[in-house]
């Protein structure tokens, strides 16, 4: 329980079936240091609110201090991936690790059978085997922060409010005279609440890294254009921020952090027709080769169909049968076939 | 999250706070009823308030056995430690306050408090067994004869271990000093003889013994100038003004005179309670150590214990869950669990000192209390410890 209005529900829907529940809410980050963060989903107000929907609903509630587990699993790697020149998605990481497979243990430590989450998914259960799919309402649909749930959790994990649209899920809320009823959704990643990654990082890299350090801007034909102020600043498919005078808008294609330079383009440097993906999670099993899928790329983006062309351990290319923008290497990218998440894994 | 076990539970957690005794609410209940009146009041129903507060003070001076001492009643054992070590500090602005490494929050943030206003402050440190080192004592009194309190709490709140009284007072006696000393724990629990021991300062609380919350007592025995915490309309001598809680007073007293009368007999049955609990989990949970078990007095309610290998936010979610209320160091807002001063001054480190279980027992305690412990508690460990 974030002390957000869609685990507020979850909470009341399980709680009203009857089973003998327990309110959890993780604590990832030391909100003391960071000002301004009481705002966040998981800050000290969010615990607050989460202790006061599981009053209203009679169940206990309890805090989980997950701090050094998501320091070492979803902030350092978040650093690390920056400091590579790489955007990555620190959501997938939190749902991959703390927010399953952390949450889980923590859960069966305490001796209960399954856990319970907010998220817009469904888990359908078929034939003894369980599929995670997309949401009810599609606009809410988080199914692509889910690729990297491990498949033992998703046998033991319930999402009620997948079932349900978001005004069903405030209203839900409101009836129960729930205080998270009429609360704001949080876009922001919870431990960077004022959105400065820069400045975020400043904080976490030593002094004078490579990625804060000037370095030189050139285009894809490999005409210089001038310097930037490092390459943590950028990200794959930007446009703010860079020099004009050009004839079309152009916009971030590369990032090579050996010589730190930021390599611009026109729009269509930006299509890919191919997308490789490594460190991949299968939630079933992983799909034969040849298949046709669907690949979503970003958490707002469409997900646009290819065939997948190569797959090894760890990794699966699929070839997309029309050019995709901004492939972005260290995002996510979620596998479907139809309504059902197949898997991921993060883009080369 | 969801769970099968269906829990009934049992309060382990006497040392927090205990339940009110029957008979000591039935006591009050006058002084919330009827009998409301402002004991500062000259006419009839403040008089009756009144000479219930002063029979009050006669009886508690009279339980303590230090028959024509001073009694404030405070509004905690908090305050009344506070009024002890502020109150010797402000009537004596170039003393000195020596407490052990092992005091109660209420005297270790009142004496911080002191050092960053440039107080004379030294700490003595324990032994590993949790108990006063009087050489260490000795050799941090001051050598020149200003004006020093010693605060030594007269047992631990974590780990019950009775401190050396005897021999501290013995020693203040020789060096000219002031003993303050918190009882709150021991209070009720072991017979306590201030006066014959040369205790100058007491701290007691009412609801540890089946009193009512809010209300305490410092005792002042012999010639010790304080200087008040709570200026006002002159109550308790000047020492604490504010109208008095009579009902709590009373309750107070009344738990303090039941304590009294029943503790021989009320120690030697928590003993034997507190003892199975005890042989029982060492041998059914592997590395259970008993934190304080090898000092030479323990209160005979407590049980402290650290438990290697085990996430103990887990362990002490679980216990609550399945209906065993303990407690554990002390806890941060957001409910992550930080080591105790008290184990670190004992020498623990790592697990030895964070992951501590307090299980304290009280008057409502009973035999099937400590089986339905006995029964979850090895296993609960083990689950704790199997997802670790």
């Amino acid at each position: 329980m974030s002390g957000g209005v869609d685990s507020s529900v979850a909470a009341a829907l399980i709680a009203e079936r009857g089973d003998q529940a327990v309110g959890a809410t993780i604590k990832t980050f030391c909100y003391g240091t960071t000002p301004g963060t009481s705002k966040s989903c998981c800050g000290l107000e969010g615990i607050a609110d989460a202790r006061a929907v599981a009053q209203r609903l009679g169940i206990s509630h309890h805090v989980f201090d997950l701090e050094e587990e998501f320091t070492r699993d979803v902030i350092d790697d978040f650093v690390a991936e920056y400091a590579r020149g790489r955007t990555p998605n620190p959501c997938v990481l939190c749902n991959s690790h703390t927010k399953f497979r952390d949450l889980l243990r923590r859960a069966r430590m305490l001796g209960c059978d399954r856990i319970a989450t907010g998220h817009y998914a469904r888990v359908v259960r078929e034939n003894g085997t369980s599929r995670l799919c997309r949401a009810v309402d599609r606009t809410k649909d988080q199914t692509y922060f889910l690729w990297g749930l491990d498949p033992e959790a998703l046998e033991r994990l319930e999402l009620p409010v997948g079932e349900l649209s978001k005004p069903e899920v405030r209203g839900r809320a409101r009836a129960l005279g729930l205080v998270t009823a009429e609360k704001p959704e949080s876009f922001d990643i919870c431990f960077v609440p004022d959105g400065d990654y820069a400045g975020f990082l400043a904080t976490r890299l030593e002094d004078g890294h490579a990625a804060f350090q000037p370095g030189p801007m050139i285009t894809t034909d490999g005409a210089a254009v001038g310097e930037h102020d490092g390459y943590c600043r950028f990200t794959i498919g930007q446009r703010k921020g860079l020099p004009g005078g050009f004839e079309e808008p152009m916009y971030v294609v590369r990032i090579e952090p050996e010589d730190r330079t930021v390599v611009i383009g026109p729009a269509d440097a930006l299509d890919s027709r191919r997308v490789t993906v490594a460190g991949t999670n299968w939630l079933s099993g992983p799909p034969e080769e040849g298949r046709e899928v669907g690949v979503q790329i970003r958490h707002r983006g469409s997900e646009v169909p290819g065939r997948i062309e190569e797959l090894s351990a760890d990794r699966v290319t699929v070839r997309l049968y029309d050019p995709h923008r901004a492939v972005t290497p260290g995002q996510s990218a979620a596998v479907y076939d139809g309504d059902v998440l197949l898997g991921g894994g993060r883009i080369r | 999250m969801m769970s099968s076990a269906v829990p009934g539970p049992v309060y382990l957690d006497y040392s927090a706070t205990t339940p009110l005794r029957p008979e000591v609410r039935e006591a009050m209940r006058p002084y919330l009823e009827d009998r409301f009146g402002n004991p500062s009041s000259i006419h009839g129903h403040g008089r009756d308030a009144r000479s219930a507060v002063e029979d009050s003070r006669r009886q508690l001076i009279s339980i303590f056995g230090a028959e024509n001492a001073r009694l404030v009643f405070t509004g905690s054992g908090s305050e009344a430690d506070n009024l002890a070590v502020l109150g010797f500090a402000r009537a004596h602005p170039d003393g000195c306050v020596v407490r052990s490494s092992i005091e109660h929050k209420a005297v270790v943030a009142a004496t911080k408090a002191l050092a960053a206003g440039g107080y004379d402050v030294r700490e003595a440190p324990v032994d590993a067994r949790g108990v006063l080192d009087l050489d260490a004592l000795a050799a941090r009194l001051p050598t020149d004869p200003r004006p020093t309190l010693v605060s030594v709490m007269w047992a631990n709140n974590e780990t019950g271990v009775v401190q050396p009284i005897e021999g501290i007072a013995a020693l203040c006696a020789e060096r000219g000093a002031v003993i303050h000393s918190d009882a709150v724990q021991a209070f009720g629990k072991l017979p306590l003889a201030p006066r014959k021991l040369g205790v100058s300062l007491v701290a007691v609380s009412a609801h540890k013994l089946a009193g009512p919350k809010g209300v305490g007592a410092l005792l002042i025995d012999g010639e010790v100038e304080l200087e008040p915490l709570v200026y006002g309309g002159g109550q308790e001598s000047g020492l604490r003004s504010g109208t008095h809680d009579v009902a709590g007073i009373v309750g107070l007293v009344a738990a303090a005179r039941i304590a009294a009368e029943e503790q021989e007999r009320e120690a030697r049955r928590l003993a034997g309670l507190r003892d199975r609990l005890e042989s029982t989990l060492v041998s059914a949970v592997p590395d259970l150590v008993v934190n304080g078990g090898d000092a030479p007095e323990r209160l005979p309610n407590v049980l402290n214990v650290s438990l290697p290998g085990v996430d103990i936010e887990g362990l002490l979610t679980s216990l609550d869950l399945e209906g065993i209320r303990v407690s554990s160091g002390s806890a941060c807002t957001t409910g992550s669990v930080e080591p105790s001063h008290v184990m670190r001054a004992m020498g623990r480190e790592g697990d030895l000192a964070r992951n501590t279980i307090r299980m304290s027992l009280g008057w409502g305690t009973n035999e099937s209390d400590i089986e339905y412990v006995l029964e979850r508690f090895p296993k609960i460990v083990e689950r704790v410890r199997a997802f670790a």
